[in-house]
């Protein structure tokens, strides 16, 4: 089955599944050269980052219509190399020298890697920064479309805020926003420091066209960015990856 | 006719003519595009302009993202309210070397009735510590005509912009020279002391200058403008001639112009330095010039400082 959204290459739902557990053994791999990588974070994005980059990306040598990938939760990069890394896009020995000094593949992305859009790291910027690319892509009537992928315990920042007001006003049917609900954050549980149940609730109040999926499934996450670019209003998609034990 | 003393109204007169000649000239605003005359620009061109309502942090990422997808993206806000997205500033922009130009307006005391907290005396040592940002300060409405188009046009890169309010007095319109980054500009030669600096209060300096000027002494006025990169061959060049410097600004002497200064100097030919400037945060008051007054910010430190390096032998 392939994907209606239309990517660079045409892989099939099951083969994003099947290079998505492949990236995931090579993941837990980089972790034993070096434990600085945000594993859990990264394997937590893993499928929604797949899907999003073998599903749906499209290429373009004009900035209006090309599409953009943003990882306002830079600290899943690892992730991203992982998957670049299967479909060979980088070269999957150089992934084992991650946070080395010399090395291009750094704990938090960089411009220099392939699909990333954005060098991030400090959370909620890569927010802003995405509604700035859609907006300028509206104006310009050009074809790109935006996917950002965010956090929960990101969503605690202030920006976040001041971005997800702004998004509605600007009529961004082009931006694709994905949370990635692991229900953790960097001091523990996101229950226990900052409950966030609420938050979907909040885009809702917003303006945001809100939907939730199994982040863990391919397919659900598929279905997700298939009714969020139908939408005429700019999507969060709630990725539930909370259940470690289940869907992975 | 546009009034000369009114740094905002000049800015948004370039910008308004600018956006004519450009296509992908946007300016972005929080809430300030009254304040700031920005709203100008939005006037003429409302498809290029975005307030994004009181969220300074948003807008400098959310121009940023502009500029990736090709805009060429002028921020204009309170400069005290900018300092609030430095972060911003450093991560979604410097660090990406992206095209955005950066207005402070309101700066120094020139928000004199708003007092304290809305008085930007910090910002020029904070965005000058950014690796690729470059900060240029024009001196009166004659510098911002001669220096505005040619960074927005040809200058690539984060660049951030310093300027006043209104009340400013024009103090280079007798001049010719040109704009070039990394220039400064002798508005006053001399060979006893050197006065240098950057913005509106350098009128205190060429008032300093006259003062000295009829018991005999022979001082030199010099504008920056640009603050970073800064001409170090020209402070050099006044370093060795008078062997005596006064640095003057409309910010903290800590970290700022006379930072530049100093940082200059103490590698190419250190002589005394006196920095002029404030020390502390600002407060409310019915002028600008009464806060310069208040603060020590006028052509009596500067004649003070001037007379206290006179004491020493070079």
């Amino acid at each position: 089955m392939g994907v209606k959204g239309g990517g660079w290459r045409s892989f099939s739902l099951d083969e994003i599944g099947s290079i998505s557990e492949k990236a995931e053994k090579t993941l837990k791999e980089m972790n034993k050269y070096d434990e600085h990588i945000h594993l859990e974070s990264s394997l937590s994005s893993l499928k929604a980052i797949s899907t999003i980059i073998l599903g749906y990306w499209r290429n373009s040598d004009n900035p209006i219509n090309r599409d953009w990938f943003i990882l306002s939760k830079g600290h899943a990069a690892p992730a991203l190399y992982a998957v670049l890394a299967e479909v060979g896009l980088l070269d999957k020995e150089e992934l084992f020298n991650i946070n080395k000094v010399g090395s291009p593949i750094q704990n938090h992305p960089d411009l220099s890697t392939p699909f990333v859009g954005m060098t991030s790291g400090s959370l909620a910027q890569g927010l802003s920064f995405s509604l700035g690319i859609s907006t300028w892509i509206k104006i310009k009537n050009g074809k790109g479309r935006v996917f950002t992928l965010m956090g929960d315990g990101e969503q605690d920042e202030g920006q976040v805020w001041e971005a997800i007001t702004h998004a509605p006003v600007m009529k961004l049917d082009n931006l694709t926003v994905i949370v990635d609900l692991n229900r953790r954050q960097l001091d523990g549980s996101v229950h226990e420091i900052k409950p966030k149940d609420y938050m979907p609730l909040v885009w809702k109040a917003v303006g945001w066209n809100v939907i939730f999926c199994d982040g863990y499934n391919v397919r659900s996450i598929a279905q997700a960015l298939e009714s969020a670019l139908a939408s005429n209003l700019p999507s969060v998609v709630f990725a539930e990856t909370s259940h470690i034990d289940g869907g992975r | 006719m546009i009034d000369l003393s009114s740094q905002r109204e000049v800015l948004a007169a370039i910008l308004e003519e600018l956006g004519e000649r450009l296509e992908d000239l946007a300016v972005i605003t929080a809430d300030v595009g009254k304040s700031t005359r920005a709203y100008r620009f939005g006037k003429k061109f409302p498809e290029r302009y975005f307030n994004v309502g009181v969220s300074e942090q948003h807008m400098i990422s959310f121009a940023a993202g502009l500029s990736m997808a090709g805009a060429r993206p002028i921020v204009v806000g309170f400069s005290v309210f900018l300092m609030r997205a430095w972060e911003q500033i450093r991560n979604s922009l410097d660090i990406m070397d992206l095209n955005v130009k950066i207005v402070g307006t309101h700066s120094g005391f020139s928000d004199f009735a708003d007092g304290s907290t809305h008085q930007s005396l910090e910002d020029i040592s904070l965005m000058r510590s950014l690796p690729n940002m470059k900060v240029v300060i024009p001196a009166d409405s004659i510098d911002i005509q001669r220096s505005l188009p040619q960074i927005v046009e040809s200058i690539r890169g984060p660049l951030y912009y310093r300027i006043g309010r209104d009340e400013s007095q024009v103090i280079t319109s007798g001049y010719t020279y040109k704009f070039s980054l990394g220039k400064g500009y002798v508005l006053k030669d001399g060979y006893d002391v050197a006065i240098a600096g950057a913005g509106p209060i350098l009128s205190e300096a060429i008032k300093a200058s006259d003062e000295l000027k009829k018991e005999g002494i022979s001082v030199a006025v010099i504008n920056l403008l640009s603050i970073k990169p800064i001409d170090e061959e020209l402070l050099e060049k006044y370093a060795r001639k008078t062997g005596r410097i006064v640095a003057l600004e409309e910010h903290s002497i800590y970290g700022g112009v006379g930072g530049a200064i100093a940082e200059v100097l103490a590698r190419k030919y250190p002589v005394k330095i006196k920095f002029v400037g404030t020390s502390t945060y600002g407060r409310s008051a019915k002028g600008t010039k009464e806060l310069w007054d208040h603060f020590g910010l006028n052509s009596a430190s500067v004649v003070a400082g001037c007379r206290d390096l006179l004491k020493s032998s070079k």
